[in-house]
Parts: structure tokens; C-alpha cells; sequence
């Protein structure tokens, strides 16, 4: 009995040593569990169902080419009219795209494009709107960003002279004079030799800021320097379009 | 103690069999339901395209898989929407993924074009009835939302000068300002184009690519979550996933109005 008392109070402090640390381990062993199954859950969701909905399922393609049916009447009659409507559609489409000289305007790189016959004829830098905001303390705001879509030129002019509009005067602190035709208003020399009006005040014009062209700059003109502004007022006529994008 | 002891670990052993099991059937539930979207959505779309016979013009029903007829009902498709959507005068996309290109468009006008670098599309793409797909891919999708990496509008606020003296000239903009482009555009019908820029310029760019993406799945499982939870089969939203040159991207993205069309030919 002695004998036994002694070797168990011996044994006991190793047993809970033993238990302790198998009861860490456990913990430990639970808590990788936990994050692994935790992390599964979020790549089951994220990854694993959509690719799952994705995979393509083992059919058969059906796709024939029977003689047996290319012998029917109802077949012919069906090839015929999609042919014809394909024809209808494609001239449909060809005729949007004007035989005459368009422009082609890219706002996001500031390039043109110069358009005759469908054939690229002239390319080269412009600059465009800068996407500012200007807000007045009284809560007047103008954006200046250069339109995009379908346009026509709807006027021609040389040697033009630049009326500015009273953004031009709230832009550098100026008084804003109360006519529209007050002289102050105009500014001689700075449009270059040609101006062609895209409607609603915006124009495609020269600059005196060569060193910025091929950088949205503008207030929602388009500028260009002098030899490409002359090649396209020769090449545009009024009722030409210029596509903006 | 020790029966506490082992009896604990009895109610521990069980708690965990029993979450195990929970799970298991919570997810095994969670995959069917979603396994059941894409069927339920290719099942109300051929509802909706399927072939219908001309009582003046009947033909076998096989026609709809006859190859020479598919190509040029597919040609058909393709370009009645372009030319709905040149009708329109706004800028609009034509994607033609079996040629691997793409070009933005106006009423008619090609005014860039580029190539497809990478394409993956969903399984209804693929399905082995072309004919319904064709005739989905007649009308143009419509951009029901944009979620992207660069904003449509790089809009920069200046307060106007009180006077002439607190007047200062613009400062030249930073041309060489580089930000990752990826975008993605839900469509009216419920397909979902994915756009992402194919090289990776920058060091960050492959880990911004996958946050960006890593994002917008984490909402669109959550949406998932809560329709199948709610014991519904959740909407399945078909994807075309493409990747092109940043600078192609950048344009597009730009180009195209907040409500743009795209057409697509496969």
C-alpha cells in the first residue's frame, strides 16, 4: 500500500504534464481546424460555386450538316431569306458611314483622325477638355469637357475672333461685363486661322498653347496646331460629321 | 474527475459531429440551389428565343442546328443589333468573339478597334442550342451599372478666384498618372461583362486586379447568400470575361455612355 501511494504520487504530476500538453495540442489542433474551415467556407462561395456553375455540361453537339434537309423546299425558302436579310442589314449598316471626309476625335489619347472615302488620310495630336470643375462661391459651376457622340459642322470661319463667355472671366477673377456684345468680351488672334462651330459654342481651332496639344487642356474646344486645323477646314464642309469619343 | 472529464469530451466529440453534419448539408443545399440557376436561366431563355415556325414558311425543326443556316442566322443577329444601335447616335461597342476583336462605334463609324486577348464566357455560350443564343444576341444589351477601377468622369474641382490676385494659371496635367484599368458592366438582361487590362505594368497591378475582383465576387455571393437562404434559387448571371491592351480598356471605358449598348458575335 505504501509502495503503491508512493508511485502514484510520483506518477501524478507527469500524468497532468502530459494531459496539459495533449490539451494544448488539442486547442491548438481545433484552432487550425477552425481558420482551415473558415477559409474553405470563403473560397467554397467566392471560388468554388461560380466556377462550379461555369463548367460546361457533357452534351452533345448537335450541330448538323444533314443533305436531307437541305432537300426540303422550306429549308431553301429559309436560307433565301436570311441571305436576303443579311444583304438588307449589311447595306443598312454601310450607309451610316459617310463616302464624304469626317473627323474622328479621341478625348481619352487627344488624337484625330481625318477621314475621305472611308480611307485615313491625316492623324496627329489635339487637345481637348480637362475635365475641370469650376465653382463660383454663388454656386455657379461649368464643367469643361469636350461632348462625345455624333456632330455636323454647322459653321465655317476665318481669322475668328473668340467671344468669351463669362466662365472666361470667373476663371481669373475677372468682373463679368453685363452685355454679350460688350467689346471686352473679344479676343483677336488667339482662335488661329480657322474656326468650324460643332453647335451649343463648342469649335475645333488653333491655339497659341502648341506645347500642350496631345493634352486635355480645353474648356471643351477642340484645339489644333496650324497645319492639321488648315488640311481639316479644307477638308470639311458644312454638314460634315465629326464623331467624338 | 475523470468521468467529467470523459464526459466532456463525449459532449465536445458530438457538438462537433453534429456542426460537421450541419455544414455539410448547408453547403451540399447551398450548391444545388446554385447549381439550379444556370439551368432555370438557360431553361427561361430558350423560353423566351427559341425557334418558332412560320405557319407560312414551315421546315423541319432540325433546322436549328443546321450549320449552314446557324452561320447566317448568327451573321443576321449580329447585325441587326449593330444597326439598332447605330439608329441610336451614341457611342456603342461590337464585340465579336469569334474573331477575338472588338470596336467602339458610332451610328455606323468604326472609331477604334482592338483585339481580345483572353476570352472566357459561361456555359450558356456554349450551349448545344445555338439558336436561342443568336437570337438573345439579336437585340443589344443595355449597361445597367458600371463598378470600375478608374471613374467615367475624371472630374478635378477648382474654385473660381474672389479676384484678379488670387488668379492662378492651370497647372499642366500629369499625362504620366498611371492607375490600373478593370471594369466590369452589368447588363440589362443579366449578363455581366467583365473587362480587364492584360499587362500587368506595375508591381501592384496583378494584386489590385484581384481585390477588384475578389470584391465584387464577395457582393455577388452575398447576393447569392441571401436569395438561397431565403429558399430561392438565386439569379444566375451569364459573363463574358475579356481581357485587352489598358490603353483599348481606358478608351472603351470612357467612350461608352453610362447606359451604353454593346452587341456581341459568337
Amino acid at each position: 500500500m505504501e509502495e503503491e501511494l508512493i508511485t502514484n504520487e510520483e506518477l501524478k504530476p507527469q500524468d497532468n504534464t502530459r494531459k496539459e500538453g495533449s490539451g494544448l495540442l488539442r486547442k491548438v489542433l481545433i484552432g487550425i481546424a477552425a481558420v482551415l474551415s473558415v477559409i474553405f467556407l470563403f473560397i467554397f462561395f467566392i471560388y468554388i460555386i461560380p466556377a462550379l456553375q461555369t463548367i460546361p455540361g457533357k452534351e452533345k453537339n448537335l450541330i448538323t450538316n444533314s443533305p436531307l434537309l437541305k432537300k426540303d423546299p422550306g429549308y431553301k425558302k429559309h436560307i433565301a431569306l436570311l441571305n436576303r436579310d443579311i444583304q438588307r442589314l449589311s447595306r443598312k449598316y454601310s450607309s451610316y458611314t459617310s463616302g464624304q471626309s469626317y473627323l474622328v476625335i479621341n478625348t481619352t489619347d487627344n488624337l484625330f483622325y481625318l477621314y475621305r472615302n472611308k480611307k485615313l488620310i491625316r492623324e496627329g495630336h489635339c487637345s481637348t477638355g480637362s475635365f475641370k470643375m469650376l465653382k463660383t462661391l454663388e454656386g455657379r459651376s461649368w464643367i469643361f469637357k469636350t461632348p462625345k457622340g455624333k456632330f455636323t459642322i454647322q459653321g465655317k470661319q476665318t481669322n475668328p475672333a473668340w467671344r468669351r463667355p463669362d466662365w472666361a472671366f470667373v476663371e481669373e477673377g475677372l468682373p463679368i461685363p453685363a452685355r454679350q456684345d460688350d467689346p471686352v468680351r473679344y479676343e483677336y488672334g488667339v482662335l488661329g486661322d480657322y474656326a468650324l462651330a460643332l453647335g451649343d459654342g463648342y469649335l475645333i481651332h488653333g491655339t497659341i498653347y502648341k506645347r500642350f496639344l496631345g493634352m486635355p487642356v480645353t474648356h471643351g474646344c477642340v484645339r489644333l496646331n496650324d497645319d492639321d486645323l488648315e488640311a481639316i477646314f479644307n477638308s470639311l464642309s458644312i454638314g460634315s460629321k465629326v464623331y467624338i469619343f | 474527475m475523470e468521468t467529467n472529464s470523459v464526459n466532456r469530451d463525449k459532449t465536445g466529440r458530438n457538438i462537433l459531429i453534429a456542426v460537421s453534419v450541419i455544414i455539410t448539408v448547408v453547403l451540399l443545399y447551398y450548391s444545388v440551389m446554385a447549381m439550379m440557376a444556370p439551368v432555370r436561366k438557360i431553361n427561361s431563355l430558350k423560353e423566351e428565343y427559341s425557334f418558332r415556325q412560320d405557319p407560312k414558311n414551315v421546315v423541319s425543326d432540325s433546322i436549328v442546328y443546321d450549320s449552314a443556316y446557324l452561320s447566317l442566322y448568327r451573321e443576321k443577329a449580329y447585325l441587326t443589333a449593330r444597326t439598332a444601335m447605330a439608329a441610336t447616335d451614341s457611342l456603342y461597342l461590337s464585340m465579336n468573339l469569334a474573331d477575338s476583336n472588338v470596336t467602339l462605334e458610332i451610328s455606323g463609324v468604326t472609331v477604334a478597334t482592338t483585339k481580345l486577348t483572353r476570352i472566357s464566357a459561361s456555359k450558356i455560350f456554349y450551349d448545344r442550342d445555338q439558336y436561342f443564343i443568336s437570337s438573345m444576341l439579336s437585340h443589344p444589351f443595355t449597361v445597367e451599372r458600371n463598378i470600375a477601377s478608374i471613374p467615367k468622369m475624371p472630374l478635378m474641382i477648382k474654385m473660381a478666384p474672389k479676384d484678379t490676385s488670387e488668379y492662378q494659371p492651370d497647372i499642366i496635367p500629369d499625362t504620366a498618372d498611371y492607375e490600373p484599368v478593370n471594369f466590369i458592366m452589368e447588363m440589362d438582361n443579366g449578363t455581366t461583362f467583365y473587362v480587364y487590362q492584360e499587362e500587368k505594368l506595375n508591381k501592384g497591378d496583378r494584386m489590385h486586379l484581384f481585390l477588384f475582383d475578389l470584391r465584387y465576387r464577395i457582393d455577388e455571393a452575398w447576393i447569392s447568400m441571401k436569395s438561397i437562404f431565403s429558399l430561392k434559387v438565386p439569379e444566375y448571371h451569364p459573363f463574358i470575361r475579356v481581357r485587352l491592351p489598358r490603353a483599348d480598356a481606358k478608351i472603351i471605358y470612357r467612350a461608352l455612355p453610362e447606359h451604353g449598348q454593346i452587341a456581341v458575335y459568337r
